[in-house]
Protein backbone atom coordinates (compact mmCIF):
# COMPACT_ATOMS: atom_id res chain seq x y z
CA UNK A 1 0.00 0.00 0.00
CA UNK A 2 2.60 2.48 1.13
CA UNK A 3 4.72 2.27 -1.98
CA UNK A 4 2.11 3.85 -4.26
CA UNK A 5 1.15 6.66 -1.89
CA UNK A 6 3.24 9.32 -3.57
CA UNK A 7 1.36 9.01 -6.85
CA UNK A 8 -1.91 10.33 -5.52
CA UNK A 9 -0.58 12.65 -2.82
CA UNK A 10 -0.38 16.41 -3.20
CA UNK A 11 -2.68 18.70 -5.11
CA UNK A 12 -2.88 16.65 -8.32
CA UNK A 13 -6.33 16.21 -9.83
CA UNK A 14 -7.99 12.82 -9.46
CA UNK A 15 -7.57 10.98 -12.77
CA UNK A 16 -11.31 10.74 -13.51
CA UNK A 17 -11.69 14.50 -13.25
CA UNK A 18 -8.59 15.24 -15.28
CA UNK A 19 -9.59 12.71 -17.94
CA UNK A 20 -13.02 14.23 -18.40
CA UNK A 21 -11.48 17.70 -18.44
CA UNK A 22 -9.02 16.64 -21.15
CA UNK A 23 -11.86 15.09 -23.19
CA UNK A 24 -13.91 18.29 -22.97
CA UNK A 25 -10.91 20.37 -24.01
CA UNK A 26 -10.16 18.04 -26.93
CA UNK A 27 -13.77 18.23 -28.18
CA UNK A 28 -13.71 22.01 -27.87
CA UNK A 29 -10.44 22.21 -29.79
CA UNK A 30 -11.78 20.02 -32.62
CA UNK A 31 -14.94 22.11 -32.82
CA UNK A 32 -12.95 25.36 -32.85
CA UNK A 33 -10.58 24.48 -35.69
CA UNK A 34 -11.18 21.87 -38.37
CA UNK A 35 -7.42 21.53 -38.90
CA UNK A 36 -6.63 20.83 -35.26
CA UNK A 37 -3.70 18.54 -36.19
CA UNK A 38 -1.66 21.58 -37.06
CA UNK A 39 0.26 23.30 -34.30
CA UNK A 40 0.83 26.92 -35.30
CA UNK A 41 3.26 29.25 -33.55
CA UNK A 42 4.73 32.68 -34.24
CA UNK A 43 8.35 32.81 -35.37
CA UNK A 44 9.03 36.17 -33.75
CA UNK A 45 10.08 37.07 -31.14
CA UNK A 46 12.47 34.16 -30.99
CA UNK A 47 12.07 31.81 -28.02
CA UNK A 48 15.32 30.98 -26.24
CA UNK A 49 15.10 27.89 -24.02
CA UNK A 50 18.37 28.50 -22.19
CA UNK A 51 21.31 30.88 -22.52
CA UNK A 52 23.74 28.01 -21.97
CA UNK A 53 25.46 26.56 -25.02
CA UNK A 54 28.02 23.79 -24.62
CA UNK A 55 31.05 25.55 -26.05
CA UNK A 56 34.51 24.54 -24.75
CA UNK A 57 34.59 27.79 -22.73
CA UNK A 58 31.31 26.92 -21.01
CA UNK A 59 32.49 23.40 -20.26
CA UNK A 60 35.72 24.80 -18.79
CA UNK A 61 33.89 27.37 -16.66
CA UNK A 62 31.58 24.67 -15.27
CA UNK A 63 34.44 22.24 -14.56
CA UNK A 64 37.06 24.36 -12.81
CA UNK A 65 35.36 24.46 -9.38
CA UNK A 66 36.98 23.78 -6.01
CA UNK A 67 35.13 20.95 -4.28
CA UNK A 68 36.37 21.88 -0.77
CA UNK A 69 35.06 25.44 -0.99
CA UNK A 70 31.89 23.94 -2.48
CA UNK A 71 31.52 21.73 0.59
CA UNK A 72 31.54 24.80 2.84
CA UNK A 73 29.01 26.60 0.64
CA UNK A 74 26.79 23.51 0.36
CA UNK A 75 25.92 23.68 4.08
CA UNK A 76 23.26 26.24 2.99
CA UNK A 77 21.73 23.61 0.68
CA UNK A 78 21.55 20.86 3.35
CA UNK A 79 18.12 21.84 4.60
CA UNK A 80 16.37 20.87 1.35
CA UNK A 81 18.85 18.74 -0.58
CA UNK A 82 20.13 16.71 2.39
CA UNK A 83 23.49 16.69 4.16
CA UNK A 84 24.63 13.77 1.98
CA UNK A 85 23.03 15.09 -1.20
CA UNK A 86 19.93 12.92 -0.75
CA UNK A 87 16.75 14.84 -0.03
CA UNK A 88 14.14 13.94 2.59
CA UNK A 89 11.42 15.77 0.60
CA UNK A 90 10.01 13.80 -2.34
CA UNK A 91 9.67 16.80 -4.68
CA UNK A 92 13.24 18.02 -4.12
CA UNK A 93 15.96 16.50 -6.30
CA UNK A 94 18.88 14.46 -5.00
CA UNK A 95 22.18 16.05 -6.01
CA UNK A 96 24.73 13.45 -4.92
CA UNK A 97 26.81 12.22 -7.83
CA UNK A 98 25.00 14.36 -10.42
CA UNK A 99 27.44 15.65 -13.05
CA UNK A 100 28.98 19.12 -12.87
CA UNK A 101 27.57 20.29 -16.18
CA UNK A 102 24.02 19.27 -15.24
CA UNK A 103 23.74 21.23 -11.99
CA UNK A 104 25.71 24.12 -13.46
CA UNK A 105 23.24 24.47 -16.34
CA UNK A 106 20.24 24.36 -14.00
CA UNK A 107 21.78 27.05 -11.75
CA UNK A 108 22.38 29.20 -14.85
CA UNK A 109 18.79 28.68 -15.98
CA UNK A 110 17.44 29.49 -12.51
CA UNK A 111 19.59 32.63 -12.46
CA UNK A 112 18.33 33.82 -15.85
CA UNK A 113 14.71 32.75 -15.10
CA UNK A 114 14.68 30.23 -17.94
CA UNK A 115 13.52 27.68 -15.37
CA UNK A 116 11.11 28.88 -12.70
CA UNK A 117 11.31 27.75 -9.09
CA UNK A 118 10.43 30.09 -6.23
CA UNK A 119 13.33 29.26 -3.89
CA UNK A 120 15.93 28.42 -6.51
CA UNK A 121 15.60 31.58 -8.65
CA UNK A 122 16.53 33.80 -5.68
CA UNK A 123 19.29 31.44 -4.48
CA UNK A 124 20.89 31.18 -7.94
CA UNK A 125 20.82 34.97 -8.32
CA UNK A 126 22.80 35.30 -5.08
CA UNK A 127 25.58 32.94 -6.26
CA UNK A 128 28.65 34.14 -8.12
CA UNK A 129 30.04 32.15 -11.08
CA UNK A 130 32.81 30.86 -8.80
CA UNK A 131 30.28 29.73 -6.17
CA UNK A 132 28.33 27.86 -8.86
CA UNK A 133 31.40 26.04 -10.14
CA UNK A 134 32.51 25.14 -6.59
CA UNK A 135 29.07 23.83 -5.59
CA UNK A 136 28.73 21.60 -8.62
CA UNK A 137 32.26 20.27 -8.08
CA UNK A 138 31.27 19.25 -4.53
CA UNK A 139 27.99 17.56 -5.45
CA UNK A 140 29.57 15.70 -8.36
CA UNK A 141 32.06 14.17 -5.91
CA UNK A 142 29.47 13.02 -3.34
CA UNK A 143 29.23 9.23 -3.26
CA UNK A 144 26.02 7.30 -3.89
CA UNK A 145 25.38 4.74 -1.15
CA UNK A 146 22.53 3.43 0.95
CA UNK A 147 22.21 4.89 4.45
CA UNK A 148 19.33 3.56 6.61
CA UNK A 149 19.85 6.24 9.30
CA UNK A 150 19.39 9.12 6.88
CA UNK A 151 15.80 10.27 6.29
CA UNK A 152 16.17 10.09 2.53
CA UNK A 153 13.35 9.20 0.12
CA UNK A 154 15.55 7.23 -2.28
CA UNK A 155 15.29 4.31 -2.88
CA UNK A 156 11.60 3.43 -2.84
CA UNK A 157 10.38 -0.20 -2.94
CA UNK A 158 10.44 -1.89 -6.35
CA UNK A 159 7.36 -1.37 -8.56
CA UNK A 160 5.34 -4.39 -9.63
CA UNK A 161 6.89 -6.32 -12.56
CA UNK A 162 4.31 -5.21 -15.15
CA UNK A 163 5.08 -1.53 -14.50
CA UNK A 164 8.81 -2.18 -14.37
CA UNK A 165 8.60 -3.95 -17.75
CA UNK A 166 6.93 -0.90 -19.38
CA UNK A 167 9.62 1.35 -17.96
CA UNK A 168 12.61 -0.85 -18.71
CA UNK A 169 11.48 -1.19 -22.33
CA UNK A 170 11.40 2.61 -22.65
CA UNK A 171 14.68 3.00 -20.77
CA UNK A 172 16.64 0.48 -22.81
CA UNK A 173 14.94 0.55 -26.23
CA UNK A 174 12.64 3.57 -26.37
CA UNK A 175 9.76 3.33 -28.82
CA UNK A 176 10.79 3.54 -32.46
CA UNK A 177 7.15 3.62 -33.60
CA UNK A 178 6.60 6.98 -31.86
CA UNK A 179 10.16 8.22 -32.23
CA UNK A 180 10.93 8.03 -28.51
CA UNK A 181 14.65 7.44 -27.98
CA UNK A 182 15.81 5.17 -25.11
CA UNK A 183 16.27 7.16 -21.89
CA UNK A 184 19.62 5.51 -21.17
CA UNK A 185 21.15 6.87 -24.38
CA UNK A 186 21.29 10.38 -22.82
CA UNK A 187 20.64 9.90 -19.07
CA UNK A 188 23.11 7.07 -18.55
CA UNK A 189 24.49 4.58 -17.91
CA UNK A 190 24.98 3.93 -21.64
CA UNK A 191 25.83 7.54 -22.55
CA UNK A 192 25.45 11.05 -21.16
CA UNK A 193 24.54 14.03 -23.28
CA UNK A 194 26.17 17.23 -21.90
CA UNK A 195 23.82 18.64 -19.28
CA UNK A 196 21.56 15.58 -19.11
CA UNK A 197 21.20 14.36 -15.52
CA UNK A 198 21.82 10.85 -14.35
CA UNK A 199 18.40 9.58 -13.25
CA UNK A 200 19.52 6.44 -11.45
CA UNK A 201 19.42 7.98 -7.95
CA UNK A 202 16.57 10.47 -8.35
CA UNK A 203 13.41 10.73 -6.26
CA UNK A 204 10.36 9.28 -8.06
CA UNK A 205 8.02 12.18 -7.37
CA UNK A 206 10.58 14.69 -8.60
CA UNK A 207 11.00 12.75 -11.88
CA UNK A 208 7.22 12.60 -12.32
CA UNK A 209 6.87 16.33 -11.66
CA UNK A 210 9.53 17.17 -14.25
CA UNK A 211 8.07 14.82 -16.89
CA UNK A 212 4.70 16.51 -16.46
CA UNK A 213 6.23 19.98 -16.46
CA UNK A 214 8.01 19.27 -19.75
CA UNK A 215 4.84 17.83 -21.28
CA UNK A 216 2.80 20.90 -20.25
CA UNK A 217 5.67 23.21 -21.30
CA UNK A 218 5.75 24.85 -17.85
CA UNK A 219 9.40 23.82 -17.88
CA UNK A 220 11.03 24.63 -21.22
CA UNK A 221 14.79 24.92 -20.64
CA UNK A 222 15.84 21.87 -22.69
CA UNK A 223 18.13 22.95 -25.54
CA UNK A 224 16.56 22.08 -28.94
CA UNK A 225 13.52 20.70 -27.05
CA UNK A 226 14.25 16.95 -26.83
CA UNK A 227 12.49 16.51 -23.48
CA UNK A 228 9.40 18.46 -24.51
CA UNK A 229 9.11 16.39 -27.69
CA UNK A 230 9.51 13.07 -25.85
CA UNK A 231 7.30 13.77 -22.82
CA UNK A 232 4.46 15.03 -25.04
CA UNK A 233 4.30 11.49 -26.47
CA UNK A 234 4.48 9.62 -23.17
CA UNK A 235 1.19 8.44 -21.69
CA UNK A 236 0.22 8.97 -18.07
CA UNK A 237 0.91 5.32 -17.01
CA UNK A 238 4.28 5.43 -18.79
CA UNK A 239 5.33 8.54 -16.87
CA UNK A 240 4.37 6.88 -13.56
CA UNK A 241 6.16 3.67 -14.56
CA UNK A 242 9.36 5.55 -15.45
CA UNK A 243 9.31 7.53 -12.20
CA UNK A 244 8.82 4.37 -10.13
CA UNK A 245 11.50 2.51 -12.09
CA UNK A 246 14.18 5.12 -11.47
CA UNK A 247 12.92 5.91 -7.96
CA UNK A 248 13.42 2.28 -6.92
CA UNK A 249 17.07 2.37 -7.99
CA UNK A 250 16.53 0.02 -10.93
CA UNK A 251 18.43 2.45 -13.15
CA UNK A 252 21.60 1.55 -11.22
CA UNK A 253 21.54 -1.99 -12.55
CA UNK A 254 22.61 -2.81 -16.09
CA UNK A 255 19.58 -2.39 -18.31
CA UNK A 256 19.99 -5.78 -19.99
CA UNK A 257 19.27 -7.63 -16.72
CA UNK A 258 15.90 -5.90 -16.35
CA UNK A 259 14.95 -5.84 -20.05
CA UNK A 260 11.86 -7.86 -21.00
CA UNK A 261 12.62 -11.13 -22.76
CA UNK B 1 58.20 -9.05 -65.29
CA UNK B 2 55.69 -11.66 -66.31
CA UNK B 3 53.32 -10.21 -68.93
CA UNK B 4 50.33 -12.24 -67.65
CA UNK B 5 50.86 -11.03 -64.09
CA UNK B 6 51.15 -7.42 -65.24
CA UNK B 7 47.96 -7.72 -67.30
CA UNK B 8 46.02 -9.16 -64.34
CA UNK B 9 47.33 -6.41 -62.11
CA UNK B 10 46.37 -3.64 -64.55
CA UNK B 11 42.87 -5.03 -65.08
CA UNK B 12 42.36 -5.25 -61.32
CA UNK B 13 43.45 -1.65 -60.83
CA UNK B 14 41.20 -0.50 -63.66
CA UNK B 15 38.17 -2.30 -62.24
CA UNK B 16 38.81 -0.94 -58.76
CA UNK B 17 39.14 2.59 -60.17
CA UNK B 18 35.84 2.18 -62.05
CA UNK B 19 33.86 1.58 -58.86
CA UNK B 20 34.21 5.13 -57.44
CA UNK B 21 34.04 6.58 -60.95
CA UNK B 22 30.57 5.14 -61.55
CA UNK B 23 29.35 6.42 -58.16
CA UNK B 24 30.11 10.09 -58.88
CA UNK B 25 26.46 11.00 -58.24
CA UNK B 26 26.78 9.79 -54.65
CA UNK B 27 29.43 12.39 -53.81
CA UNK B 28 28.45 13.93 -50.55
CA UNK B 29 27.02 17.39 -51.31
CA UNK B 30 26.72 18.59 -47.68
CA UNK B 31 30.25 17.37 -46.97
CA UNK B 32 31.67 19.24 -49.96
CA UNK B 33 29.70 22.30 -48.92
CA UNK B 34 31.05 22.02 -45.39
CA UNK B 35 34.63 21.75 -46.66
CA UNK B 36 34.05 24.73 -48.96
CA UNK B 37 32.82 26.72 -45.97
CA UNK B 38 29.46 27.94 -47.27
CA UNK B 39 26.15 27.64 -45.39
CA UNK B 40 28.01 27.69 -42.10
CA UNK B 41 26.02 27.61 -38.87
CA UNK B 42 27.21 27.09 -35.28
CA UNK B 43 25.79 23.74 -34.09
CA UNK B 44 26.24 24.61 -30.41
CA UNK B 45 24.20 27.82 -30.48
CA UNK B 46 21.31 26.91 -32.78
CA UNK B 47 18.89 27.64 -29.92
CA UNK B 48 20.24 31.12 -29.17
CA UNK B 49 19.73 33.00 -32.43
CA UNK B 50 19.33 32.62 -36.16
CA UNK B 51 17.27 30.44 -38.41
CA UNK B 52 16.95 27.36 -36.19
CA UNK B 53 15.58 28.81 -32.94
CA UNK B 54 12.83 26.56 -31.66
CA UNK B 55 9.80 28.64 -32.70
CA UNK B 56 11.13 29.09 -36.25
CA UNK B 57 11.06 25.32 -36.90
CA UNK B 58 8.28 23.73 -38.94
CA UNK B 59 6.50 24.61 -42.17
CA UNK B 60 6.53 28.16 -43.49
CA UNK B 61 4.33 29.46 -46.32
CA UNK B 62 6.43 31.33 -48.88
CA UNK B 63 5.02 34.27 -50.86
CA UNK B 64 5.39 32.38 -54.18
CA UNK B 65 3.10 29.56 -53.04
CA UNK B 66 5.79 27.02 -52.16
CA UNK B 67 6.59 26.03 -48.58
CA UNK B 68 9.84 25.92 -46.60
CA UNK B 69 10.40 23.29 -43.89
CA UNK B 70 13.03 23.84 -41.22
CA UNK B 71 14.20 21.03 -38.93
CA UNK B 72 16.95 20.31 -36.43
CA UNK B 73 18.43 16.81 -36.15
CA UNK B 74 20.00 15.85 -32.85
CA UNK B 75 20.80 12.74 -30.86
CA UNK B 76 18.25 11.08 -31.02
CA UNK B 77 15.33 12.89 -32.54
CA UNK B 78 14.30 15.25 -35.28
CA UNK B 79 12.56 18.45 -34.18
CA UNK B 80 9.71 18.89 -34.98
CA UNK B 81 8.83 15.20 -34.86
CA UNK B 82 5.93 15.61 -37.28
CA UNK B 83 5.91 17.76 -40.43
CA UNK B 84 2.86 18.77 -42.52
CA UNK B 85 3.20 19.84 -46.14
CA UNK B 86 0.61 20.29 -48.90
CA UNK B 87 0.57 17.90 -51.87
CA UNK B 88 1.73 18.99 -55.32
CA UNK B 89 3.63 22.04 -54.15
CA UNK B 90 7.44 22.50 -54.08
CA UNK B 91 8.87 21.96 -50.61
CA UNK B 92 12.22 23.49 -49.68
CA UNK B 93 13.75 21.52 -46.84
CA UNK B 94 16.40 23.17 -44.68
CA UNK B 95 17.88 21.03 -41.95
CA UNK B 96 20.96 21.11 -39.75
CA UNK B 97 22.40 19.01 -36.95
CA UNK B 98 23.16 20.03 -33.38
CA UNK B 99 25.65 17.26 -32.66
CA UNK B 100 26.48 14.25 -34.84
CA UNK B 101 26.07 13.30 -38.51
CA UNK B 102 22.51 12.21 -39.27
CA UNK B 103 20.62 11.33 -42.42
CA UNK B 104 16.96 12.11 -42.99
CA UNK B 105 15.32 9.51 -45.22
CA UNK B 106 11.74 9.26 -46.39
CA UNK B 107 10.55 5.66 -46.34
CA UNK B 108 8.98 4.70 -49.65
CA UNK B 109 10.78 7.38 -51.63
CA UNK B 110 14.30 7.92 -52.99
CA UNK B 111 14.86 11.01 -50.87
CA UNK B 112 17.75 10.97 -48.40
CA UNK B 113 19.27 14.12 -46.94
CA UNK B 114 22.59 13.89 -45.16
CA UNK B 115 22.75 16.23 -42.17
CA UNK B 116 26.08 17.48 -40.86
CA UNK B 117 26.73 19.66 -37.84
CA UNK B 118 27.98 23.07 -38.89
CA UNK B 119 26.27 23.28 -42.27
CA UNK B 120 22.71 23.60 -43.53
CA UNK B 121 21.52 20.78 -45.79
CA UNK B 122 18.97 21.77 -48.41
CA UNK B 123 16.64 19.65 -50.52
CA UNK B 124 13.90 20.41 -53.03
CA UNK B 125 11.04 17.95 -52.63
CA UNK B 126 7.60 17.58 -54.12
CA UNK B 127 4.88 15.11 -53.20
CA UNK B 128 2.21 14.62 -55.87
CA UNK B 129 -0.20 12.63 -53.66
CA UNK B 130 -1.36 12.93 -50.05
CA UNK B 131 0.09 10.33 -47.72
CA UNK B 132 2.21 9.67 -44.70
CA UNK B 133 5.90 8.92 -44.67
CA UNK B 134 8.10 7.79 -41.85
CA UNK B 135 11.39 9.66 -41.73
CA UNK B 136 14.00 7.58 -39.92
CA UNK B 137 17.66 8.46 -39.47
CA UNK B 138 19.83 6.35 -41.77
CA UNK B 139 23.27 7.38 -40.52
CA UNK B 140 24.32 5.60 -37.36
CA UNK B 141 24.47 8.40 -34.79
CA UNK B 142 24.77 6.66 -31.42
CA UNK B 143 23.03 4.49 -28.85
CA UNK B 144 19.51 5.77 -29.60
CA UNK B 145 19.86 5.77 -33.39
CA UNK B 146 17.33 2.97 -33.97
CA UNK B 147 14.51 4.94 -32.34
CA UNK B 148 15.31 8.21 -34.15
CA UNK B 149 12.31 8.79 -36.32
CA UNK B 150 10.14 11.64 -37.52
CA UNK B 151 6.97 11.69 -39.56
CA UNK B 152 5.84 13.56 -42.68
CA UNK B 153 2.16 14.12 -43.45
CA UNK B 154 1.31 15.20 -46.97
CA UNK B 155 -2.22 16.63 -46.96
CA UNK B 156 -4.39 17.73 -49.92
CA UNK B 157 -3.84 21.34 -50.92
CA UNK B 158 -7.28 22.51 -49.82
CA UNK B 159 -6.85 20.92 -46.37
CA UNK B 160 -3.55 22.66 -45.73
CA UNK B 161 -4.42 25.70 -43.64
CA UNK B 162 -3.30 29.13 -44.77
CA UNK B 163 -0.30 30.13 -42.70
CA UNK B 164 0.16 33.86 -42.33
CA UNK B 165 3.67 35.33 -42.79
CA UNK B 166 5.64 34.75 -39.59
CA UNK B 167 3.70 31.64 -38.63
CA UNK B 168 5.22 28.17 -38.48
CA UNK B 169 3.13 25.01 -38.53
CA UNK B 170 3.84 21.42 -37.51
CA UNK B 171 1.85 18.40 -36.33
CA UNK B 172 4.14 17.62 -33.37
CA UNK B 173 2.40 16.19 -30.30
CA UNK B 174 1.36 18.77 -27.75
Amino acid sequence: MRRNNWICSGSRLPWRLSASLALTLAVAAVAAASSSFLLVQDASPEKIPSYVSWTPETMAAASRGDAFRGMLLARHCDHCHGAEGFSSTATTPNLAGIGRLTIWKQLEDFRTHKRESRPMNAIAESLSLRDQADLVAYYAKLPVFYDPDDKRIFPQPRPDPAKAAIASRLVSFGDGERGIPPCQACHGPVAYRPGAPSLATQNPEYILDQLEAFAKRTRANDINMPMRAVTAQLSEPERHALAEYYGAGLGLEPASSTAPK
Amino acid sequence: MNWRKLRTFLITVLVLALIPATRYYQIDVPLLRFLRGSHRVDPLSLHLAGEFVENNLGTEQDPDGSVTVRMVAQQYLFVPQCIVVPAGIPVHLRITSADAVHSLTLNGTDYAVKVLPGTISEAQLQFPHPGEYKMPCREFCGAGHYAMRSELKVVPRDQFPALRPGERGSCAAQ
